[in-house]
């Protein structure tokens, strides 16, 4: 006996057992039991034994065994071999090697049955045959792990890492089976060969698929909330450099959208809507097990699956931070056996969709001299006064000649242009029974549509899994990245409207200015100059890294404690020569977000009818963050060489250091009941403490339950075949919000500038109550779902319902400015999100084609349930559009004047209501309430909404033979996008770029009404922006986000160089695009003004957004 | 636990006490003389923000008119006085004032905290806050009429239950206040430029006296004025507002260039900017209307409108055109960056001007007159252009010249709306009004307004009547 071993046994087994494993040491131990679900194989596989024998008989051995363990001999008491004497020490044995070891050299063999029955027969009784072979995937991949098995016997084998089998069959017309999770179970008569090699097809219709949860996985079939999954290989087929992009149109209640297409620019992920007005809206994002990631420091190919807790029920085990909804992130992890190499590499082209529809030369002078000349009229002006020269006419009336000059620059296509991406991925994975690991190494560039945009990234990920003894098994996960990002200078609109008539660049390589060719031009640099001269780089250094250590105390009983730190190191610097003058500033903010998780699990099957599963956790995060900042006086940069911050005058007011920090304290629980598999229930609580709020709320409780019936295990459900799964589940939960800054509940008191006797003090003025009272923003979420699966789950239908209220809105009220102040941040108001979501999977053709649909589709209703003591707020912007909260409509409802036409003639202006001032060729607003007036609190009206209405997704996967086909489309229906960046080409400012399509049909004169429908816009006067809603444009849209069509070579072929798999593709992103034909923005979905951060938001406001592009690449995925 | 040695090495509850490194609060400031002497400081760092409210001062009268590419509702409402309650450049202002007067207000519900104060440091602080609190109420009282009257820290729930006061009760304070400032307040010479001194309080209840019409007041305040400060009229006046520290200013904002400057001095810059001067502006063009008033020989008028004009980027050769912009307040320095020229509150030819008002009023149209021609004196150079007691027959006629005086002396200096208001003048003056001026054709654009009594005060802000409780604020006639 080992002493090594005694401590282990002591510490495993009660006291009694002791006496006789002091004559034969024998120990049994599990070395991994994740799920309940304990099949006998898996026991008899999984099962070792340490074994300790001086001179014992066979039969002696065999009933030891049967004591310590779940097998159960079956023999003849006849056979003298049992009778044998052994002794031998073996430690770390399966079943089957003890059997090879006991039995050796008798005239008996034996079997594993089925519930760990073995069965010795004499070996006369058995004529043996081996039959030999390889194991292949779909791709012609070797499949370690594949389960084969005798039909009809215990007999069984598994491949090894490079696939390959080797089993003993006694009777020649034997069925091998051969099984392997996530594959069709695959039958098929040896028929006296003695080698054969097989390749297992994806089993679409597996149900068994298991998804994670927050801390732990689960069976979906005991799930019993609303939890969607994406996972590897889906994912990792789109170029992307951003893991949502992959996301896209995947999943029901989860809406991406690409507000901005600049590369590296986080998306906007919405679960269920938006239920905040000042806490944020973004879910949290939890990387194998660390709450607070961030998307954007993953590389796509290292993500084994992605879950989206959807339900107050899943997501309340995060309690505080799971009111956006919880993306779980798992990343791929070594599996035992050779080292696997992987190569994933694409390279492409981003091509942007562009409008060539520009004015230029004589049509565009004709146009901007009647615009003037419209103008001019409407100042009482004479337009048969020449356009130019002509004291008469005002030079701001006066349209210089030079417009009609021979350069005519398109500036769109000056500033966009067609963008290579390329990524490398390169990935080893493997391990042996004790060391498992996943290493991986990314690089990527990606150039962006706007010229000289672009980002890189190099990122680096190690996952290593240690199995330490029974008891311990450990792990580390490190993922350092780094990003370079250089921005464009600013809105697009601003550089694309440039007068036509300048030239990009001259010759002698200098950028002419607008204002050098007339006077009358804008003062605006050389867009091309702007961009070139203009430096705004981002670096970012971000590491996450994270240890764990499990002990598995008792069968059922695990500790798991984890240690994680994200590091970010983010700098910003930025330089600028532009309108004759230098500008520069740099920034620096350092991170580190530190997270211990504590959580103790049992799980545990009584009876075999009740399935229990409990979690207790705790966990304590800390964030500490250092910022930095400078920046030169403008113009103090003594060259353009040196573009570093020691070349110029730092200016004093712009130069800080600052440090902030919170912290959160969470402990919760969490049981999980199935009875016979049929009824399930689960509960959780979680009690969080967060720094950020107020001494009198700190602390909140977050409780969920969950039921689900799954009517189809029920007996009568048996006879109704085609039904194949039917779960009903509700659930109830309350999670928490606290997205807002550090210590916000306390009355600030922070520095503003004066300069008494020119001298610059930092003087001091209270810049925010102080609110003791300030506590957590919750919302409280029904939920109630129905899994249908037909034909044997080819057809699989997921809906649910949803009811979400988030009330005590962390939310910045306004207040009476009296006060000194105009906001405050308090708990007000109620926001409510309903809907619906309904996914189907259907596996379409399952053959040597195989063709798979799925489809989702969610319907939310947004509504403002309270505002506290009012029932409306309207945020105020100086271009006529305002942002409307009202009780009873949704959130940020755009609320102006709704314009019914245009005031055509004299008459229509005395008879129409109007504002002040307005004149003929002015819109003509809705008189909303009748009154014969159009005033501001009575005649503006709610336009739309910047939320869809209802949102899409689809993808098809066909396949057949090598060839693979992916297309997902992605559709938004039902919202408004407010595109007020197209009001710079239509005239409204100095000698802009004109486009065709958005002036045509507008009121010129009387006589020449347009349409009759179409205002004139406006510069001069204040109605030009007045008549907003006509950049109100309908968003809905469909795309084909992306088609994937590849080819793997036969597996024959590349084997024989050495490469395992090798599929080369081509990837289409957004191919197409329907959109309604009056929406003129580059992108339809797209705006800059921001998501929902405030009361002062507003969402949907466009002023430039990128191009959406089609993004054409040509990839290679090779394993060796 | 493990965890909490690693994560803060002390007690789980240190996560969540967390005290900031970075941020003072009310409770750690406003505890020493120092604090409250920055304290103080911050009230004028928010009233350089107030003073360059032209879109309020300015605007809505006929000096000033919005040039070409000027397009925004809220300043297109101010011109052409067809305001509504919802302007946001009026809400603006409103909550800026008051932001003030909390800054006033918490100096003052703080001042007896700290016990390290030297000598009369706390009375000048008393006073300067209580200087700087009427100052923003005698805005608020000449653009709205009685507005609500804080005078200390008010919970958010007390703020939706302040009504307006009256303007008699506004002015009682403001006056209170500015009694108590010249007790309190030092000589100019013991505290530093751009703050309040002595002088600067009474001049200013002097001035608010004239608005009261309180014609014997006005006079003791604007006399002790003269008689016991030294200002006087400062020799050049085109240099005068960009003179800094000279000795006509009595009050000043001090600015400096693009660390703390103001943008005023762009706003007033033509739009495609000033040869050899600005590279842009915000292109606020001059009335033809005053432009005309200026007399031959009256030196105001080129130290106030610059009329031949050429681009910043014109060749040297490009010809000069005719398209008058306001110099005033133009001095060389980088557009948008922030100008350093210091801004005046309280110059003494507007007190003056103000006194030659208050004798004519009390029957004292002699020495009213002398006041009247120190102004007109430093205008033309000498004494020949001056005002005989036949130029002022009677009342009308010298209401009429003192107002003309006060227009072209004090053009674009935030005077002109409240002028007109309290003369009466701008149901007529703002009826009729001559913006840009065709030299070519001899011909001015014409606006014509249909005015009403009642747009002599600003409707107050439909924001913060709906975030009072219903029917506290009620808002002004006619809107």
């Amino acid at each position: 006996m080992k002493k090594n071993q005694s401590g282990r046994v002591d510490s495993c087994f009660p006291p009694h057992l002791t006496k006789i494993l002091r004559v034969m040491k024998l120990s049994v131990l599990l070395t991994c039991f994740l799920s309940l679900n304990l099949m006998a194989s898996v026991y008899s596989q999984q099962a070792r034994f340490d074994l300790d024998v001086k001179d014992q008989s066979v039969r002696d051995i065999l009933k030891t065994i049967e004591k310590e363990s779940l097998f159960r001999f079956f023999y003849n008491d006849e056979f003298t071999d049992l009778d044998k004497k052994l002794t031998f020490s073996t430690t770390g044995k399966s079943i089957d090697d003890l059997m090879v070891l006991v039995l050796d050299n008798t005239e008996v063999s034996y079997k594993v049955l089925d519930n760990n029955f073995v069965v010795i027969t004499p070996k006369s009784l058995i004529q043996e045959r081996q039959v030999t072979g390889i194991v292949t995937n779909e791709n012609g991949n070797p499949m370690p792990g594949v389960n084969i098995q005798v039909k009809g016997t215990t007999a069984g084998a598994i491949t090894d890492s490079n696939g390959r089998y080797s089993i003993t069959v006694t009777d020649p017309t034997a069925i091998l089976i051969f099984s392997f999770i996530g594959y069709s179970t695959l039958e098929v008569p040896i028929g006296g060969k003695s080698v054969m090699s097989i390749t297992l097809q994806p089993d679409l219709l597996s149900l068994e698929e298991v998804v994670v949860i927050g801390y732990g996985t689960m069976r979906k079939s005991s799930v019993t909330a609303a939890i969607s999954k994406v996972e590897d290989p889906r994912l990792a087929q789109m170029p992307a450099s951003r893991i949502e992009t992959s996301l896209v149109g995947r999943m029901a209640g989860v809406n991406i959208s690409t507000l901005r297409t600049v590369p590296g620019e986080a998306p906007i992920i919405r679960i269920r809507g938006i239920g905040s007005i000042s806490a944020g809206n973004d879910p949290l994002v939890v990387i194998d097990g660390f709450a607070g990631g961030s998307l954007d420091q993953l590389n796509v190919n290292d993500i084994q699956s992605i879950e989206v807790l959807k339900d107050a029920s899943s997501a309340a085990i995060y309690g505080s931070r799971g009111s956006g909804g919880i993306i779980i992130v798992t990343t791929k992890r070594g599996k035992t056996g050779s080292p696997k190499i992987k190569v994933n590499t694409y390279a492409g082209l981003s091509v942007p969709y562009l409008y060539d529809d520009w004015l230029t030369g004589q049509e565009w002078y004709d146009y901007l001299a009647r615009y003037y000349n419209r103008e001019f009229v409407w100042a009482g002006g004479d337009p048969s006064i020449p356009m130019w020269g002509d004291p008469r006419r005002p030079s701001r009336y006066q349209l210089d000649p030079v417009a009609l000059s021979e350069t005519q620059t398109i500036w769109q296509d000056v500033i966009l242009n067609n963008a290579p991406i390329q990524s490398y991925n390169l990935s080893v994975s493997g391990g042996t029974e004790f060391v498992k690991y996943y290493v991986s190494g990314t690089y990527s560039d990606e150039d962006g549509v706007v010229i000289t945009s672009n980002y890189k990234n190099y990122s680096l990920r190690a996952n290593v899994d240690i199995k330490v003894n029974k008891v311990i098994d450990m792990g580390v996960m490190f993922n350092p990245s780094y990003r370079i990002k250089r921005d464009a200078p600013g809105s697009m609109n601003y550089y694309i409207k440039y007068p036509n008539f300048v030239e990009p660049q001259l010759p002698d390589g200098t950028y002419p200015r607008a204002d050098s060719y007339t006077a009358l031009a804008t003062t605006m640099d050389n867009p091309l100059a702007t961009f070139i001269k203009t430096i705004n780089k981002s670096r970012v250094l971000n590491n996450l890294g994270e240890v764990y250590i499990n002990l598995n105390l008792l069968e059922g009983l695990r500790f798991r404690t984890s240690f994680g730190a994200t590091l970010y190191n983010s700098s910003y610097d930025s330089f600028s020569d532009v309108n004759r003058r230098t500008n520069g500033s740099a920034y620096s903010t350092n991170t580190n977000n530190l997270l211990n998780e504590n959580t103790l699990t049992y799980s545990r099957i009584f009876n075999k009818i009740h399935e229990f599963n409990g979690l207790l956790g705790a966990s304590f995060q800390r964030s500490n963050t250092r910022s930095l900042g400078m920046a030169a006086t403008t113009n103090s940069y003594n060259n353009t060489i040196i573009l570093t911050l020691n070349n110029a005058i730092i200016n004093p007011t712009s130069t800080y250091s600052s440090k902030t920090q919170w912290g959160l304290i969470s402990y919760f629980a969490r049981a999980n009941y199935a009875y016979r598999e049929k009824y399930l229930f689960s509960a959780s609580v979680r009690r969080d403490g967060c720094s950020r709020f107020g001494a009198d709320n700190k602390w909140g409780y977050f409780p969920s339950a969950s039921v689900a019936w799954r009517v189809s295990k029920e007996g009568f459900m048996q006879n109704i075949p085609v039904i194949s799964e039917l779960k009903i589940r509700g659930s109830y939960g309350v999670t928490g919000n606290y997205n807002i800054g550090d210590f916000d509940y306390l009355g600030k008191v922070t520095s503003n500038n004066y300069s008494p006797n020119d001298v610059l003090v930092k003087s001091m003025a209270q810049t925010s109550f102080e609110n003791s009272n300030l506590g957590w923003e919750k919302t409280i979420s029904y939920d109630i779902g129905l899994e249908l699966g037909l034909l044997k789950n080819r057809l699989n239908i997921v809906f649910d319902y949803y009811d979400k209220k988030t009330s005590s809105l962390l939310y910045s009220v306004s207040i009476p400015a009296i006060t000194g102040f105009t906001t405050t941040i308090s708990n007000i108001g109620e926001i409510g999100n309903k809907g619906i979501e309904f996914e189907i999977k259907s596996v379409n053709l399952n053959g040597p084609f195989r063709w798979q649909t799925s489809f989702n589709l969610t319907r939310n209703r947004n509504k403002v349930l309270s505002l506290g003591s009012v029932t409306e707020r309207i945020r105020t912007m100086g271009v006529g559009m305002n942002y409307l909260l009202r009780v009873g409509e949704p959130m940020f409802s755009y609320y102006s004047y709704k314009t019914i036409g245009v005031l055509l003639n004299d008459e229509d202006l005395a008879n129409s209501p109007h504002l002040t001032g307005e004149m003929v060729g002015h819109p003509k607003y809705l008189d909303a309430n009748g009154d014969g007036q159009i005033t501001p609190e009575k005649d503006r009206v709610i336009l739309g909404n910047f939320q869809p209405k209802l949102v899409m997704g689809m993808t098809n996967d066909l396949a057949w033979k090598n060839f693979d086909l992916t297309l997902t489309f992605q559709s938004a229906l039902g919202f408004k996008v407010l595109n007020v960046d197209n009001s710079d080409y239509e005239g409204s400012t100095t000698m802009p770029a004109i486009r065709r399509g958005l002036v045509e049909n507008q009121w010129w004169s009387t006589a020449e009404p347009g349409d009759g429908k179409t205002p004139g816009p406006g510069q001069y006067s204040s109605q030009g922006f007045r008549c907003i809603d006509k950049f109100l444009d309908n968003g809905s849209y469909c795309y084909l986000r992306n088609l994937n069509f590849g080819y793997t070579l036969p597996g024959d072929l590349t084997r024989k160089i050495g490469i395992d798999n090798l599929r080369i593709y081509t990837s289409m992103n957004n191919l197409f695009l329907i959109k309604d034909k009056k929406n003129l923005s580059w992108n339809v979905e797209g705006y800059t003004g921001g998501e929902v951060t405030g009361i002062s938001s507003y969402p949907g406001y466009n002023w430039g957004t990128e191009p959406v592009s089609r993004v054409i690449t040509i990839g290679l995925n090779v394993s060796f | 636990m493990s965890a909490t040695l690693i994560m803060t090495g002390a007690c789980t509850d240190d996560l969540i006490n967390l005290v900031s490194e970075s941020t003072l609060t009310t409770t750690s400031f406003f505890n020493t003389s120092k604090d409250m002497d920055l304290a103080v400081l911050g009230i004028y760092s928010n009233y350089q923000s107030q003073i360059q409210y032209y879109q309020l001062m300015e605007l809505p009268g006929d000096n000033v008119y919005l040039g070409k590419w000027q397009t925004s509702p809220p300043l297109n409402e101010l011109e052409n006085l067809t305001v509504t309650s919802t302007n946001s450049t009026i809400t603006s202002f409103w909550q800026g004032s008051y932001n003030g007067i909390f800054r006033s207000n918490s100096v003052l519900y703080n001042i007896d905290n700290p016990g390290d104060y030297k000598a009369s440091e706390k009375d000048q602080f008393t006073g300067e806050a209580k200087f700087m609190r009427a100052l923003n109420y005698f805005n608020l009282v000449r653009l709205f009429g009685g507005v609500p009257l804080v005078t200390t820290l008010l919970s958010i729930e007390e703020s939706k239950k302040v009504p307006r006061a009256t303007e008699d009760e506004v002015y009682t304070l403001i006056i209170e206040d500015l009694k108590d400032a010249i007790s309190k307040l030092p000589l100019q010479a013991n505290i530093a430029r751009g703050r309040a001194s002595k002088a600067a309080a009474v001049a200013l209840l002097g001035k608010v006296y004239v608005y009261r019409k309180d014609w014997n007041n006005a006079r003791t305040y604007l006399e002790q004025l003269f008689s016991e400060f030294s200002y006087s009229l400062f020799s050049d006046f085109s240099k005068v507002i960009k003179t800094e520290n000279n000795s006509e200013l009595i009050f000043v904002m001090k600015f400096i260039e693009s660390t703390n400057g103001q943008s005023l001095t762009d706003n007033y810059t033509p739009f495609t900017g000033i040869y050899g001067g600005a590279t842009a502006g915000g292109n606020l063009n001059p009335c033809w209307g005053l432009h005309k008033l200026f007399q031959a020989g009256d030196k105001r008028k080129a130290g106030t409108i610059t009329e031949m004009w050429k681009a910043y980027k014109a060749g040297a050769g490009d010809p000069e055109v005719w398209a008058p912009y306001v110099n005033k307040y133009l001095v060389t320095h980088t557009y948008s960056v922030g100008c350093g020229l210091d801004l005046p509150v309280i110059r003494l030819a507007d007190m003056i001007l103000l006194y030659a008002e208050t004798l004519y009023e009390l029957g004292q149209t002699d020495p009213a007159l002398i006041q009247l021609n120190k102004i007109r004196e430093r205008a033309f150079g000498d004494s020949s252009h001056n005002y005989t007691l036949a130029d002022i027959p009677d009342k009308t006629a010298f209401t009429d010249t003192l107002f003309l005086e006060r227009r072209l002396e004090l053009a674009f200096e935030n005077e002109r709306w409240f002028d007109l208001v309290r003369s009466g003048k701008y149901m007529t003056a703002m009826a009729y009004d001559e913006t840009y001026y065709n030299d070519a054709t001899q011909t001015p654009t014409v606006v014509t307004r249909t005015m009403k009594a009642y747009m002599k005060y600003f409707p107050i802000p439909l924001s913060e009547i709906e975030l009072s409780d219903p029917g506290v604020l009620v808002q002004n006639e006619g809107y």
